[in-house]
């Protein structure tokens, strides 16, 4: 079979300003309102107010955090809202060396999972860790939220600056 | 009980608002350019002729999709100015869904000397007189005015 292989060059963004190439450009108008519904609406709410708030099922006994009004796994309603701890357990981590716009960094950004204290094995919450080397970070680290300071929350996840290790 | 019941504060429900920045570039492609600029310097219309199977891409394309045969140089053929129209339709609406003052007219073209069809605005028509096979001749914008766009094609009018 023909191998095929065509003739293309790579465009740069000086091909673009000198107009080298014809193209088009357009920007999408892509507003969006997201509805929290009733059990994430409840969380982002705890969370201004510097408490993380979970939702138990009394079927399974689970603690869901971020609370969700629906157990997916017994098919049913759930039934309280439950006080989880800002302390909690680092299940696995990564040391991040490019932002998401892919500017590189020269000291890490570590996201990790950390499941929290009160919250049934499973629910880790996506954050990020502070106040550490990166070199030390170990899955298995006792970890607690540095919220930030109360009249600049919004009731975000932000709302918690980082987690530290205790 | 429903879901709906736990719902004790319905003052908490909250919207969360943000925006995806998104930004397009687009570039015609090797053939796409090429077509682009033969219309808009030498307001001429060409296509590319698959050698293995024969059908003529309006635009030109640099592959044929039926059998991935490079359509190089040698593969480019003019094509017009003239075509048969082979659908139409009146618009009446705007994109935003605002009512025309008077219809716009769009139509499928088939170039001579091309396969596929080309979709674009029809102009100076009489409505009643619009038929399905007959002749149309492409109207370009003045050389000035020729940007490198499909929009150079100003519409097709009848012959």
């Amino acid at each position: 079979m023909e191998h095929l292989v065509y003739p293309t060059k790579g465009l740069s963004e000086e091909a673009f300003a000198q107009h080298q190439v014809l193209f088009e450009t357009w920007q999408v108008k892509a507003e969006y309102a997201w509805d929290t519904g009733v059990a994430i609406g409840k969380y982002l709410d705890g969370l201004k107010n510097g408490r993380l708030i979970g939702r138990r099922c009394f079927k399974c006994r689970r603690v869901l955090v971020p609370p969700r009004m629906f157990c997916e796994s017994c098919f049913r309603p759930t039934d309280e809202w439950v006080d989880v701890q800002d302390s909690g357990v680092v299940k696995t981590f990564s040391l991040c060396y490019v932002r998401w716009d892919m500017t590189r960094l020269k000291e890490p950004e570590i996201p990790a999972v950390i499941d929290l204290d009160g919250a049934s094995r499973g629910m880790g919450i996506m954050h990020k860790l502070g106040e550490v080397d990166p070199k030390a970070v170990k899955v298995g680290m006792k970890v607690k939220a540095v919220w930030k300071p109360a009249e600049q929350r919004e009731g975000s996840i932000t709302d918690i600056a980082y987690f530290k290790p205790i | 009980m429903s879901l709906l019941n736990n719902l004790e504060h319905p003052t908490e429900a909250r919207v969360w608002r943000g925006n995806l920045p998104v930004y397009h570039r687009y570039t015609a492609g090797v053939a796409g350019e090429k077509f682009l600029r033969a219309l808009k310097e030498e307001g001429k219309l060409y296509g590319t002729r698959c050698p293995k199977c024969g059908y003529v891409y309006v635009p030109a394309r640099l592959y044929c999709e039926r059998d991935a045969a490079h359509l190089d140089e040698a593969a480019w053929v003019p094509v017009g100015p003239q075509g048969e129209l082979l659908s139409f339709s009146a618009v009446y609406v705007d994109l935003d869904g605002k009512r025309l003052e008077s219809p716009q007219w769009v139509g499928l073209v088939r170039f001579d000397g091309a396969s596929g069809v080309t979709m674009h605005y029809l102009g100076e028509v009489k409505p009643d007189t619009l038929q399905v096979g007959m002749q149309v001749q492409v109207v370009l914008r003045p050389a000035r005015e020729r940007v490198g766009s499909i929009r150079d094609i100003a519409y097709f009018k009848p012959v």
